[in-house]
Formats: C-alpha cells, sequence, structure tokens
C-alpha cells in the first residue's frame, strides 16, 4: 500500500487539504494553495506576518508540480521520490495526521450499534550494524477484547467518515483506551521475545571485539588516555548496541459494525 | 534478547487520550490513511542495501561508486578511508553514503570537514545533487544550530569553536583530503580524534604515498587498535611503506577499512584523454632574445637565469617585469640592451598559436593554463583583440569569485585563463578542451589540471594540447621530463609513490636543480636524462606491487 502512483497521491493530498487543483494532465499538476497550505509548505512566514500586519487578507501561491520526468512542458518543479518536495508533504502528512476518530458509514433505517476500536499503526525499528523497520497495524475491540492486524488494509475496504451516520449508536468501551493500548503493548512484547535476533548477536560480536581492540590499543593507561577509551567506548556502544525503537505511527478511535472482524484479510 | 534495549514510544497514548477529551483536531480520514502511505513508502525494510538509490533517481553512478558505498556501510559499518584515485568521484560516493545513513535515520547531526576553497562546492553538491540540506559554517552561527554543516578544519579547530564542537555528538564525520592528518602530533590530528563521532570518513587520494605510519595514524582515527598500537606496530613494521606489499595479513587489514578505487579498474576509461603536443618555433626576434638571455646573463644567478628563460618562452610580459625588477633593485645596466629588445618584440609566438588553435577548435569551451600571471594578462587582451572572450581564474581569488568566474565561463565565455589549477579548485566537466601553454616541471601539476576536466562528470572525451616551443629549454622538459617517461599515459598515478620511494620532495625543485648546477645546456640534458631513466625504472618495479595493492 506504500505509495504507487505519486500523481494521484498529489492529487488526494491537496484535494483533503480543500486547494483547488487547477489542472492536471500527463503528470503535470497545478494547484491553487490555501492560505493554511501555502503557510505549511512555502517558507514565507515573513510575507504572512507583514501582509496581515497590513490587514490584507493574503494572497496564497500556485504550486506546479512535475511527476513526469518526461513532460514536454519545462514549468514547475519536479517532483519525484527523495526529491525535497515530496519530503516535506510527507513529513507534513506524518507531522500532522497522527490521531483520529471515525465512525463507519451506515445506510440504516433501524437502530445499529458501533463497536469502538483503537487502531494504531507502529513502527519497530530493529537499530544494530545496520537498521530495518517493520510496520503494524493493529485494532483492538474495546468491547469484546479481539485484536485484529493488518488494520489499515481492511478499513481501506469500508466508508469511513467524521460524523455518526443516521440511526447509528456507539456502544461505550468496556476497555479504556489506556489499557487497551497495554494490551497492543503485551501483544508487540510477546511478538519481539519470541524472534531469533541475529542482527542483534551479530552487532554485539563486533561491538565486543572493537572494546577489545580499543584495550589493545592503549596499554600503559595514564588520565588522559583513560578519557580517550571512555569516549571511544560511548561511540563504539552506539554504533553497536542493538536497540530496538516501537514508535507509533499514528492512531485512533474507530467506530465499526459488530460485523467488521468477519471482513477477510487480504 | 536481554542484551537488546527496547523503547516504547510513551507520549502517543496521553496525547491521543488528550485529543479524544477535547474532542479533536482529528484526522479525516484520507490523511489518517495517506500519512500510514507515507511511512510505508519512506520505511527501511532490509537491513541491506541502498535505498538512497531510489531516492536519487537523477543521479547516474558509477559501478564502482556504488559498490564502495555498500562497503563502507555493509562491511566496515560506516567508519571507512575512501582512497579513489582523483576524479573517480569520492564526494559522490561520500553523498551517497551520508543520504542512506540519513534515509535510515541513523544520522541527524554530520560535521563535514573540507578545505576552505571546497566548502562551497560541498555545500552546493550535497544540496544539489543528494538534496541534503547542508549549510556552510557562517561567523555567527552556532554549531548546533544546523544538522549539516559544512566547514574548513583550520576554522574548526579554533577557539571558540572548538569547545562548542567537541560539545556536540556528531552521528556523522566526514574529513575531505584527510591524508594532511597523517601526523599524529598535530593540533589538527589532535583535534579530530577529540570529536565524538558515530560514523566516519576520512577522504584522500594518495594513501599509498603515505608512510607505513602515516596510515596507520589515520586507522587509529577510525578503529583504534585495529592495527595494533603505536609501539608495537613500529617494532612490528617499522616505517618502511613497502611493508605493505610484503605483509599479506597487514595488507588485508587495511583493506578492511579502505576502499580503493583505480582508474584501471573502473568504467570511467569511457572518456578518453587526447594528448597532443604542439611545437610553436619562435620568431627570428624571439630566438635573438632567448640566445642573449642565455649567454649574457651569466653575471646574475642560473637561479635567475633558468626562470628568465621560462618566462620568455611564455610571454614577453612575464619576462619583461622580473628582468625590470631585477634592473631597478641592483641598477644593472648590462640589462637595459635586453629590456630594450623585449620591448620591441612583437607578438609571442604561442599566443598566436593559441588564437589558432581555438579558431580551429571551433564554438568549444577552451581552458588554457598558464604559469605566470603576467602572461595571463596578456593572453586575455590577446584573445579580446581577435574577437575570443575569455576569463581570468586564480588559485587567490576569494571563494565567491572563483564561483563566480567559473559561472561566468559556463554562460558567456569561450575560454578560461587559469594561472594555477589549484589541486582542490573547481570541476569544469562542462569544458573538454585544454591548451597547457607552458608545462608545469612537475608532472603531478599537469595531472590536477587534466582532472579538472577529465574526472566524473565528464561524458565526451577530453583533448590536451601541450604547448611547447623548439630549441629552449621547453623542448627539454617536454622530450626528456614528459614523453621519454610517457609521463601521460601510465607513469601518473604512480608518480607519487615514485617520488617517495625515491626520496624526491619535489620533482619541480629538483629539476630546477639540475639546471642551476650545471654548467652547460648538454650536462642539464644528460642528468634529466638520468633522472627520467630511474623514474621510469622505479615505475616498472613499482607497478607489480601496486596491482596487488589497489583494489579489494
Amino acid at each position: 500500500m506504500a505509495i504507487s502512483n505519486l500523481n494521484s497521491f498529489l492529487e488526494d493530498y491537496f484535494t483533503a487539504h480543500h486547494c483547488k487543483i487547477l489542472n492536471n494532465e500527463n503528470g503535470l499538476l497545478q494547484i491553487q494553495l490555501t492560505e493554511e497550505m501555502d503557510k505549511a509548505l512555502m517558507n514565507r512566514p515573513f510575507y504572512w506576518h507583514y501582509i496581515k500586519k497590513m490587514g490584507h487578507p493574503g494572497d496564497p501561491m500556485q504550486l506546479t508540480l512535475r511527476t513526469n520526468p518526461t513532460h514536454p512542458d519545462p514549468k514547475g518543479e519536479k517532483i519525484h521520490f527523495g526529491s525535497p518536495r515530496l519530503q516535506q508533504i510527507l513529513n507534513h502528512l506524518k507531522n500532522n495526521e497522527r490521531f483520529t476518530k471515525l465512525f463507519q458509514r451506515v445506510q440504516a433505517t433501524t437502530n445499529t450499534a458501533l463497536h469502538p476500536w483503537l487502531v494504531t499503526n507502529i513502527k519497530i525499528s530493529y537499530i544494530g550494524k545496520q537498521k530495518k523497520d517493520e510496520l503494524f497495524s493493529l485494532g483492538l475491540n474495546l468491547v469484546n477484547g479481539v485484536m485484529k492486524s493488518e488494520m489499515m488494509e481492511q478499513l481501506n475496504q469500508i466508508d469511513l467518515q467524521a460524523a455518526i451516520s443516521d440511526y447509528c449508536y456507539t456502544i461505550s468501551p468496556l476497555i479504556k483506551v489506556e489499557s487497551g493500548f497495554n494490551r497492543i503493548k503485551t501483544v508487540l512484547d510477546d511478538y519481539l521475545q519470541n524472534q531469533e535476533h541475529h542482527w542483534a548477536t551479530e552487532s554485539l560480536k563486533e561491538l565486543k571485539k572493537e572494546i577489545e581492540l580499543l584495550k589493545h590499543f592503549y596499554h600503559d593507561q595514564t588520565e588522559q588516555e583513560e578519557v580517550r577509551i571512555q569516549k571511544e567506548i560511548e561511540e563504539i556502544t552506539d554504533r553497536y548496541h542493538p536497540k530496538i525503537e516501537v514508535s507509533v505511527i499514528n492512531g485512533g478511535i474507530f467506530y465499526l459494525k459488530p460485523e467488521f472482524h468477519h471482513i477477510e484479510k487480504k | 534478547m536481554n542484551n537488546i534495549t527496547i523503547n516504547y514510544d510513551s507520549t502517543f497514548i496521553s496525547n491521543l487520550q488528550n485529543s479524544l477529551e477535547k474532542d479533536g483536531p482529528f484526522s479525516s480520514w484520507e490523511l489518517f490513511n495517506m500519512a500510514y502511505q507515507a511511512e510505508q513508502t519512506t520505511m527501511t525494510k532490509e537491513f541491506y542495501g541502498l535505498r538512497a538509490l531510489e531516492f536519487l533517481p537523477n543521479i547516474e553512478f558509477l559501478p564502482h561508486q556504488i559498490d564502495t558505498a555498500k562497503q563502507a556501510i555493509e562491511l566496515m559499518n560506516g567508519r571507512a578511508i575512501l582512497a579513489d584515485e582523483v576524479g573517480l568521484g569520492k564526494t559522490i560516493e561520500a553523498g551517497l553514503i551520508l543520504k542512506e545513513y540519513m534515509i535510515r535515520g541513523l544520522v541527524k547531526k554530520a560535521l563535514i570537514l573540507v578545505p576552505a576553497s571546497l566548502v562551497n562546492q560541498w555545500v552546493k553538491e550535497l544540496n544539489e545533487k543528494f538534496y541534503i540540506p547542508a549549510v556552510a559554517h557562517r561567523k555567527n552561527y552556532n554549531w548546533d544550530q544546523y544538522e549539516i554543516v559544512v566547514s574548513s578544519i583550520d576554522t574548526a579547530k579554533r577557539d571558540p569553536h572548538r569547545e562548542a564542537i567537541l560539545d556536540i555528538d556528531y552521528d556523522f564525520l566526514l574529513i575531505d583530503e584527510a591524508h594532511k592528518l597523517k601526523n599524529h602530533k598535530t593540533k589538527n590530528y589532535e583535534f579530530v580524534r577529540s570529536l565524538k563521532k558515530k560514523y566516519c570518513l576520512l577522504l584522500t587520494a594518495t594513501p599509498v604515498q603515505n608512510k607505513l605510519i602515516e596510515i596507520f595514524n589515520l586507522v587509529s582515527i577510525l578503529k583504534p587498535g585495529h592495527l595494533g598500537n603505536y609501539d608495537s606496530f613500529v617494532q612490528q613494521y617499522g616505517k618502511d611503506r613497502k611493508k605493505i606489499n610484503q605483509d599479506i595479513y597487514l595488507k588485508q587489514l587495511i583493506q578492511k577499512v579502505m576502499v580503493r578505487n583505480t582508474r584501471h579498474g573502473t568504467s570511467l576509461n569511457n572518456a578518453k584523454r587526447h594528448i597532443e603536443t604542439v611545437w610553436v618555433d619562435f620568431s627570428e626576434e624571439e630566438q635573438e632574445v632567448y640566445r642573449q638571455l642565455d649567454t649574457t646573463v651569466q653575471p646574475f644567478s642560473t637561479f635567475s637565469k633558468i626562470t628568465f628563460l621560462r618566462e620568455i618562452c611564455s610571454s614577453r610580459e612575464a619576462c619583461y617585469l622580473s628582468l625590470q625588477k631585477l634592473a631597478n633593485n641592483d641598477n644593472q645596466d648590462y640589462l637595459k640592451p635586453i629590456i630594450e629588445k623585449i620591448e620591441q618584440l612583437p607578438h609571442h609566438a604561442k599566443a598566436e598559436k593559441v588564437v589558432e588553435l581555438i579558431k580551429q577548435i571551433g564554438d568549444e569551451k577552451v581552458i588554457i593554463f598558464t604559469e605566470y600571471r603576467a602572461s595571463q594578462l596578456y593572453l586575455q587582451w590577446y584573445l579580446q583583440q581577435h574577437g575570443i572572450t575569455s576569463v581570468p581564474f586564480r588559485g587567490g581569488f576569494k571563494r565567491r569569485k572563483k564561483d563566480w568566474m567559473r559561472q561566468l565561463f559556463k554562460d558567456r565565455a569561450q575560454v578560461l585563463i587559469a594561472t594555477e589549477a589549484g589541486g582542490e579548485g573547481i570541476n569544469l566537466q562542462f569544458c573538454n578542451y585544454m591548451i597547457n601553454y607552458d608545462l608545469p616541471w612537475n608532472p603531478m601539476r599537469l595531472e590536477q589540471r587534466i582532472g579538472r576536466i577529465h574526472r566524473y562528470g565528464q561524458e565526451k572525451d577530453v583533448h590536451i594540447y601541450n604547448f611547447a616551443i623548439k630549441g629552449t629549454v621547453e623542448e627539454h622538459i617536454m622530450k626528456l621530463l614528459y614523453e621519454k617517461i610517457n609521463l601521460f599515459e601510465q607513469v601518473i598515478g604512480h608518480l607519487d609513490d615514485i617520488l617517495a620511494e625515491l626520496e624526491i620532495k619535489d620533482l619541480e625543485t629538483e629539476i630546477q636543480s639540475i639546471f642551476n648546477d650545471s654548467s652547460s645546456t648538454g650536462e642539464a640534458k644528460i642528468k634529466l636524462d638520468n633522472l627520467t631513466s630511474i623514474i621510469s625504472n622505479t615505475h616498472n618495479t613499482e607497478h607489480e606491487e601496486q596491482q596487488q595493492y589497489g583494489n579489494i
């Protein structure tokens, strides 16, 4: 589900931020920014400060992005994976879209109950000599304690909205958000404990080896050398000591129909 | 598992609860989902491989550059000496490595120490090519204000910068031209050793010329103890550089922390060098002045004499200025007739040849190198007379002026006239014609000149024209030094090693003294001949050893 079509991703991004798409053809995307997006992306705080002081509403800029490098029209900023602009947009997303509360859209004529789910998207980073990440999307039904993985994939198959649908009501959670999160943590803990961490073993081996070399290097230990050795040991530890970092990308409460956990995983 | 530190994100859940209590603000489903996609796109799924390659579609990396980056990261764990020959793209390799670490989130804070003349170029390349937001250090900046800072080592090591820098834990330290750190007793070395760093790259083009102990010192910055301690090392290997080739074990150890690519082993051979000697004849009047200088200038030292002879081969102006200076200082009347003759000389034979050649080359950009500033000025004027636009370039220009001149040359002028290659100067890959208006006596300097255009990024063949005037000192140098030992073709890359082997510190001084100490041109010729024989001999024996040493 990583971004595959950059052009439509950007179109969705700006549309979701209420920007008008002025032009979109053959990989050339022209956008009229809103004030909010101008402030977020165009890096001109002085302009906005000044214009507001003068009592003007301000004039948000237009942005032209070129996702198709072979587009005949050379105007616009080239944008691709790794380009500063895309980096900025992705960071803007990651920093701002952290919390949510959403309701499943339901066409109901009779009263329908919606169950609260705690959904968390979690990144696990394994950091030793090298580093890699894993991403999990976990959901916990706060009424009956059912836990599901690959939540985002399944949520993508239903319609979600910010307000509750007619004839729907929510069931109060029996599990508090905080203890729900602790259950998720326990599951992750189990997962981490039950893995073979070869990468960590390798790193520790390297760590030991370099510290031994170090001791061989400084043989007559003066006070000054002692300080040096300490510094080198810290550096080696910093570089090789295996760490696992568990961070939450984003998450929130989702109110879903009771049938939700029958949705098949892809 | 017990040895692994696990950190859980502790703030998320309380922040979520806060938002729930305040009932907002909440993300829409679209944006929430996109943030997840953003993470999926930027996360690193594997321990190995270079993700940076997907992020930098605009750079065409050469295979050896990718291999080098992989080796430095995956086998050397981020501490390495990058020792490619000049022009193979060490900067590109270093940029790729830094980028990879940044993408993986392993490097946030980086310090890049380079020669003062290269600061801007590094900043530019990192920003434009690698999208790494590097900034040059400026007087009033705090060292912790920016994440990626480029500075010269001389600035960095001075107070009050020194203290500030030593306080920072750097994730990444890069030192360009690291061979300057070879001596462990210098302030620079001590400073670099004290820096707190995680990953570290040392860039140098000439590790092989170093004495063994200097390699030991470089390695000790990266991995203290890797080659043992100082005493045991000196005891075991002495200070003799040759040991590297004899001791397979030592060589393997060094190869664990050093990558060296040679022009020979890479695909850079694509852009070929076409080197041509252009013989020029003096006009009769010029010939006469040359002869007169050669014979009458006996009363003063031979040192000056050989200088004047070289100068007259370059331009009237160069020689005139030196003679005039001498005459003013010492009130030496016997110079007057020569000076007067020089004043009356017509245009210089070489300058005429330059114009002829440039017209032949057509609309292409051309770099002219000369040894003398007076010749530089003269050439600029002379070219202008013939409707050829040119800009000057000198080692002494301020950085900004250098950048500006380079830009002018790129956009406006046809010719750049430079006095000093400056080894660590500007890159001019957009140009592929070079005229060496007069030859330096140290072939390494010629190589540095050529390296300005024949380097990574040059797509066309490069054409080099070496000027020499027949029947003069230039002819000896050309025939004996350059042509005889076939310097252009093979030896050049190894010259440093050969000279170290022969314990010749500076070839230029060596040649200078040959001329000074010889009573006749014939004698000088024989001595020069001997020198070049020794050089090519040493090269042949050395060559085989070097081959084992180069690549991994």
